[in-house]
């Protein structure tokens, strides 16, 4: 009779524990963290992590390089960022781009970006904040004209042949001399990605 | 029977030699008008296959913008096939320190057959004075 327990106790210590904990595990979800900018981001056929680091690296690059922000007389340029329009089909925040062009800018030293002109709701709140100290100082407040303007636009374009969809995104942005109101510089990168569709359907 | 078979194996085998052969041609000047600044470089390798695979022939360097440091790598396939890498440049400061930047991060590189190509970033800030470039397997 002991002999039959202890072989009942041992079945469900060797087989029968190991699997619940299988057959539970199963279920659980797991999750890591990554770096957002790394080869372990996942690679959909939208825009993902890695591409808006990807774009806005190379437009920070092209914009440097340039020397378009050198030729103020005034160092460092004053910077208005305007409009970003997304014409994509996905529903995506623009400051996923314009906010790493920002940081990147900053960090140059080159340019200092205003915030009483432009769009957002920081302008918004800049632009309060100097009606304020316009009215309890009695005084005009200085604003600083910007030097450039910053607006840009995001393009979806698909395309499908043989199974395979084809979305190519068109990172464009320009820089425009606010005086003159030429561009000075600008540029187009495109960032493509195909996706083949399962066969079996699921 | 046989002779069919050999047949077979030996147009399945030119078919994948010939199909995946992705091979780029290049046409230059003889006489190169440019004046590069080389960079010497020190090589870390860890992974043998990939560096059987691709090669860095050269780096360059340049100051853009008065005081902001570009790098420019050339990448080679040595393969006959499209291969693809990530790499990724990192900026080191004038002690030695790691420079983050807002747009740092891995990057996809495809080069076809035998094909060259140039990388290059450009370091956002005035202190990065030298580089790391990593290259992995995609």
């Amino acid at each position: 009779m002991t002999t039959i327990r202890f072989k009942t106790a041992l079945l469900a210590g060797v087989v029968l524990l190991p699997s619940a904990f299988f057959l539970t595990g199963c279920q659980t979800a797991e999750t890591r963290t990554i770096d957002a900018s790394g080869p372990q981001a996942l690679n959909t056929g939208g825009i993902n992590s890695q591409d808006w680091y990807t774009a806005a690296d190379q437009l920070v690059g092209s914009l440097i390089t340039s020397g378009a922000l050198d030729k103020t007389p005034v160092q460092p340029s004053v910077l208005a960022i305007d409009r970003i329009l997304n014409n994509t089909q996905l529903n995506i925040d623009t400051d996923l781009l314009i906010k790493k062009i920002r940081v990147a800018l900053l960090q140059t030293g080159k340019v200092v970006v205003t915030n009483t002109m432009g769009l957002g709701e920081r302008a918004v709140v800049a632009s309060e904040a100097a009606e304020m100290d316009e009215m309890t100082t009695g005084k005009k407040a200085k604003v600083i004209v910007p030097n450039y303007t910053l607006y840009g636009k995001l393009i979806q374009q698909v395309d499908r042949l043989n199974g395979v969809t084809q979305n190519t995104y068109s990172f464009q942005m320009s820089l425009v001399d606010v005086k003159t109101g030429l561009t000075v510089w600008e540029d187009d990168r495109a960032i493509a990605k195909q996706t083949k569709k399962s066969t079996l359907g699921w | 029977m046989k002779t069919s078979l050999r047949f077979l194996a030996a147009a399945g085998l030119l078919a994948v030699v010939s199909g995946c052969a992705t091979n780029v041609n290049t046409v230059e000047r003889a006489q190169s008008q440019a004046t590069p600044n080389y960079v010497s470089d020190k090589r870390v390798i860890t992974d043998n296959t990939l560096a059987r695979t691709v090669r860095v022939d050269a780096i360059k360097q340049a100051v853009v913008s008065g005081n902001l440091l570009k790098i420019q790598a050339t990448l080679t396939n040595l393969k006959n096939d499209l291969r693809s890498v990530r790499y990724k440049f990192e900026w080191i400061d004038k002690d030695g320190m790691s420079v983050g930047g807002p747009t740092e991060g891995w990057r996809v590189l495809q080069l076809q057959g035998r094909e060259s190509l140039d990388i290059s970033t450009v370091a956002v800030s005035p202190r990065a004075v030298d580089f790391v470039l990593k290259i992995s397997e995609l």
